[in-house]
C-alpha cells in the first residue's frame, strides 16, 4: 500500500457523561492511500458519521489522532483546522446541506468565497466562478445555475452539493450517507457519479449501511462496537487516469 | 469574501432582518429630530437673545432707573473710543395699550428707544414689517394716518414718500420672490379706516376715496410686537387687523426716583401705530411696543424735574446699551467699562441725593450673554437631559437587535455548520453576523436620517395637519416655547454622528449572538434541525 494520505489512530469518542455517558468509537483506527475509495459500513448508530467528521475535523475526539499527509490535524489551531476542511477535504452530506439563499452557482462557488479575502476575491473571482461552472456542467446542472436549492429534486441537489465539495479539487472527499435520502434510482446516479470522480482518481471516504454501495469500494471496512474491522481484502489500488467528465444519468 | 457576501445576502433575504432595520430607523429619526428641535431651540435662543441686546448693557434693574448716565456715556466715550461705537440710553416700563376704534385694551411692556441708534445696536430693524417695504418710513415722529387714494379710475395710489421709500425698496430688494410677494398684499381688501376693521385679513393701508396722503391730527409713533396687535396664521405669517397708522392709546403710571407712583395723574398718549416687530421670541413679541425715549422719559418724568428746594433732579433711564466696535472682545470690553464706571461713580463726590446714591450703588456692567444666560444655561442642560433620555430609550434598539440576532444564529445554525464544513473560521463566522448587523445598523440609520429629517424640515407642517384634526394635538405653544416656530434645521454632523453610533451600537448588539455562533463546533450545527 502507498503512503497514506489519511491515517486515523485509536480515535475514541464518547456523547454525555455519567450513567448516560455512551460510547461511539473505541479506538478506531484506519489508513487510507491516495486515490483510493474506501467504504465505512455499519449498522445506523454504530459511529460511522462520527468517524466521518472525526476524519474531516468537524469534531474532536476524546483521544487518538488524525494524520493528513503525516502531519496531526488536530494539533493546531482551529483556524488551521478551518483551512484544512476548506482545502484538503469535500463533505457531501446526507441531508445535502446548501445554503437555501444562494442559488446553485454560488452554493458551488461557496468554498472559494471562503478561502478569499474581500481583496482576493477580486482577482480570482472570475476563476473560481469558472470553475463552479465547469463543475456544474461536469455533474448536468449547467442548466440550473440560477436556480435556488428549493427549486431542485434531491439528486439535483446532491449533485451541487458534490460539486461543492469537489470544486476546489481537494485531495479527500467525505461523503456520509449520500444516498441514504434519495430513491434506489436517484442513488445509483449519485453513486455512479462518485464511482466516476473516483476512476478519475479522487480519494474517497464514504459512509454507509447500504451494502449494495460496498461494492463499488476499493475497499470496505465495517464498524462494530467502535471498531473498524477489514470487511474483505482490500483491492489494490490502480494507477488511474486524469479526472474524466462521467457521464451521468440520474 | 463569503462574510460581506453573505452579509449582504441575508440582509436582502431575511425578512426578520427589516424589523431590525425599522427598529434602528425609527431610533435614530427619534433622536435626530429630538437633537434638531432642542439643538434648534437652542441656536435660536442664542441667535434671538444676541439679536435683541446690544453686546453691553449698563442698568440697576430697577424700574425707576438710575441718573448721570449720559455723563457716563461721554465718560466712557472719551475714555475708550476704539472699543466703544455707540451708546444710547434705554427705558422701560408697564402700560396699557388700547386701540380705541375697537377699545381693543391689553398690558404691554413699553420700552423707550433712541430708534436710530438702537438699530445700530441689534437685529431690531430686521423684524419691522413696514419698514422692510418702506425703508426710512418707521419713525417715531408725530405723523398722520397713510392712506391709499382711489382716483375716479379706481387705481390706487400710495402717498408720495411711501411710494418712493417702495420704489427704492425694489430696486434694492435682490430677491425677486420678496417682491412678487409684496404685490400679492391686499391692498384692495383693507377697509377704510372709518370702518372697524373686526374681519381678520391681510391689511397693510387704509383707503380712502380721492388722493393718497395722511389723514388726521400728527400723533407720535408706536412699534408693536407682532403677536400683540396681529393675529398669527398656521404658515406662521399674521393677518394685520389694523391698518398702518391707526390711533392706539397708551397709559402710563409715572414713578418717582424713590419708586413709588407719582401724584400726578397716570399719563395717557395718543399715539399712531407705525410698524410691528417681530423678534420671534413669543414674550416678546406678544407684549412689547416701542416708543421714543425721550417722550417716554418725559411721560414717566424720569427727565429733569424740579426739586422743592430749587434746582432740578438728574434726568433718569433704565439701561445705557453700548455697542462695540468689530472685533473688539465682548468680555474684554466690559471688564473696561465695569472699570471706568467704578473710576466715574467714585468721582461724582459725595453730592449725590440719597435716591441716586441709591440707584448708582446697583449698577451692573452685563454682556448680553449673562443677561441671558440662566435661560440658555437652562437650555443646553434640557438639551443634553432630553438627548439622554432618548439615547436611553435607544438601547432598546440594541436590545432588539441582539435579539434579532440571536433568533437569527439559532435559525441559522445548520447554515454555520456548513460554512464551518467548508473552512470558515469561527472568527469569519462572527464577522459575518457584525457585518450583517452593521449592514442592518448602516441602512436604518440611513433611512432614519432621511426619516428624521423629513419630519423636522416639515414639523411644522406636521403640527398644524394634526392641529387641523384636534386642536389638542397642538403640541408646540408659541406661548409656552417663547418661539413662534419649531426649530427645522438638522445640522449635517448631529446627523452622521447619530447614524455612526447607531451602526456601531446594532453591531455592540449582535456580538453576543455572533461569539455564540463562532463557538459552534461544525458538527453541532450539522446535527442542528
Amino acid at each position: 500500500m502507498a503512503m497514506p494520505i489519511l491515517e486515523a489512530r485509536s480515535l475514541r469518542k464518547s456523547f454525555g457523561s455519567g450513567s448516560t455517558q455512551v460510547k461511539v468509537l473505541c479506538g478506531a483506527s484506519l489508513s487510507v492511500a491516495p486515490g483510493e475509495f474506501v467504504v465505512i459500513m455499519g449498522a445506523s448508530g454504530s459511529g460511522k458519521s462520527t468517524m466521518l467528521h472525526l476524519l474531516g475535523a468537524l469534531d474532536t475526539p476524546d483521544s487518538g489522532s488524525v494524520s493528513y499527509r503525516g502531519e496531526s490535524v488536530f494539533d493546531g489551531s482551529r483556524s488551521k483546522q478551518g483551512a484544512y476542511r476548506n482545502r484538503e477535504v469535500g463533505f457531501v452530506f446526507q441531508f445535502y446541506h446548501l445554503l437555501p439563499e444562494l442559488n446553485v452557482l454560488e452554493n458551488v462557488m461557496l468554498p472559494a468565497l471562503v478561502s478569499n479575502s474581500f481583496w482576493a476575491w477580486r482577482k480570482t473571482r472570475v476563476s473560481a466562478r469558472q470553475n463552479a461552472l465547469e463543475m456544474l456542467d461536469r455533474v448536468g446542472l449547467i442548466d440550473r445555475v440560477k436556480h435556488r436549492p428549493n427549486e431542485l429534486s434531491g439528486g439535483e441537489q446532491q449533485r451541487v452539493a458534490i460539486s461543492r465539495a469537489l470544486v476546489h479539487k481537494p485531495a479527500l472527499l467525505l461523503a456520509d450517507e449520500p444516498t441514504g435520502n434519495l430513491d434506489a434510482t436517484t442513488g445509483s446516479g449519485i453513486l455512479n457519479l462518485l464511482a466516476e470522480f473516483s476512476e478519475a482518481g479522487q480519494t474517497m471516504i464514504l459512509v454507509t449501511h447500504d451494502a449494495s454501495v460496498a461494492s463499488r469500494a476499493d475497499r470496505t471496512l465495517t464498524l462494530v462496537e467502535g471498531v473498524i474491522r477489514e470487511a474483505g481484502a482490500p483491492t489494490a489500488v490502480e494507477h488511474k487516469s486524469e479526472p474524466q467528465k462521467p457521464e451521468v444519468v440520474l | 469574501m463569503y462574510k460581506w457576501f453573505l452579509a449582504w445576502r441575508y440582509l436582502r433575504t431575511k425578512m426578520i432582518a427589516f424589523f431590525g432595520i425599522a427598529s434602528v430607523m425609527l431610533c435614530v429619526a427619534m433622536v435626530l429630530v429630538v437633537m434638531s428641535v432642542m439643538g434648534g431651540f437652542l441656536d435660536t435662543v442664542r441667535d434671538r437673545s444676541r439679536g435683541l441686546h446690544s453686546e453691553i448693557i449698563i442698568d440697576n434693574r430697577s424700574m425707576q432707573g438710575f441718573p448721570y448716565y449720559e455723563e457716563f456715556s461721554r465718560f466712557i466715550e472719551n475714555r475708550l473710543p476704539e472699543v466703544i461705537r455707540l451708546t444710547t440710553p434705554s427705558i422701560w416700563t408697564y402700560g396699557l395699550f388700547r386701540i380705541p376704534a375697537t377699545n381693543f385694551t391689553v398690558s404691554a411692556r413699553v420700552q423707550g428707544i433712541h430708534l436710530d441708534d438702537y438699530v445700530q445696536l441689534n437685529d431690531f430693524k430686521r423684524g419691522l414689517h413696514y419698514e422692510r417695504y418702506f425703508p426710512g418710513t418707521t419713525t417715531f415722529k408725530p405723523q398722520g394716518m397713510p392712506v391709499v387714494g382711489i382716483g375716479e379710475n379706481g387705481v390706487m395710489t400710495l402717498p408720495p414718500d411711501l411710494a418712493a421709500a417702495n420704489a427704492l425698496w425694489r430696486s434694492n430688494e435682490t430677491d425677486a420672490a420678496a417682491i412678487e410677494a409684496f404685490d400679492r398684499l391686499p391692498f384692495e381688501r383693507a377697509l377704510l379706516p372709518r370702518v372697524r376693521p373686526f374681519v381678520p385679513a391681510e391689511r397693510v393701508f387704509a383707503v380712502d376715496v380721492g388722493e393718497a396722503g395722511y389723514r388726521g391730527s400728527k400723533r407720535p409713533g408706536i412699534i408693536v410686537g407682532c403677536d400683540l396687535l396681529n393675529i398669527r396664521r398656521s404658515d406662521g405669517n399674521f393677518d394685520r387687523v389694523y391698518a398702518r397708522g391707526t390711533d392706539v392709546a397708551l397709559t402710563l403710571i409715572p414713578l418717582s426716583p424713590a419708586g413709588n407712583p407719582n401724584r400726578q395723574p397716570a399719563a395717557r398718549l395718543a399715539l399712531r401705530y407705525v410698524d410691528d416687530s417681530r423678534s420671534g421670541i413669543y414674550e416678546i413679541d406678544s407684549m412689547s411696543v416701542y416708543v421714543d425715549a425721550d417722550m417716554l422719559q418725559r411721560e414717566l418724568a424720569m427727565d429733569a424735574q424740579p426739586l422743592a428746594g430749587g434746582g432740578f433732579t438728574k434726568p433718569r433711564v433704565n439701561q445705557l446699551l453700548v455697542g462695540l466696535h468689530e472685533g473688539v472682545d465682548m468680555n474684554e470690553a466690559k471688564a473696561l467699562i465695569a472699570d471706568a464706571w467704578r473710576e466715574f461713580y467714585l468721582s461724582l463726590g459725595p453730592g449725590l441725593t440719597m435716591d441716586d446714591e441709591r440707584a448708582l450703588a446697583m449698577m451692573e456692567v452685563s454682556t448680553w450673554e449673562d443677561l441671558q444666560r440662566p435661560f440658555i444655561q437652562a437650555v443646553e442642560k434640557e438639551k443634553v437631559l432630553v438627548t439622554i433620555l432618548f439615547s436611553l430609550i435607544s438601547m432598546v434598539a440594541i436590545v432588539l437587535v441582539g435579539c434579532i440576532f440571536y433568533m437569527i444564529v439559532e435559525k441559522k445554525t445548520r447554515d454555520i455548520g456548513i460554512l464551518k464544513a467548508i473552512g470558515a473560521s469561527g472568527r469569519g463566522v462572527a464577522v459575518l453576523f457584525v457585518s450583517y448587523a452593521g449592514a442592518v445598523g448602516v441602512l436604518g440609520s440611513i433611512l432614519g436620517i432621511a426619516l428624521g429629517s423629513f419630519f423636522v424640515w416639515n414639523i411644522n407642517d406636521i403640527q398644524d395637519f394634526l392641529a387641523s384634526l384636534d386642536p389638542q394635538l397642538r403640541v408646540w405653544s408659541p406661548d409656552i416655547y417663547s418661539f413662534d416656530r419649531i426649530p427645522e434645521v438638522v445640522k449635517r454632523a448631529d446627523a452622521i454622528w447619530i447614524g455612526l453610533i447607531a451602526v456601531f451600537a446594532s453591531m455592540v448588539g449582535s456580538l453576543i449572538p455572533a461569539f455564540v455562533a463562532a463557538r459552534v463546533w461544525p458538527v453541532q450545527a450539522l446535527r442542528y434541525e
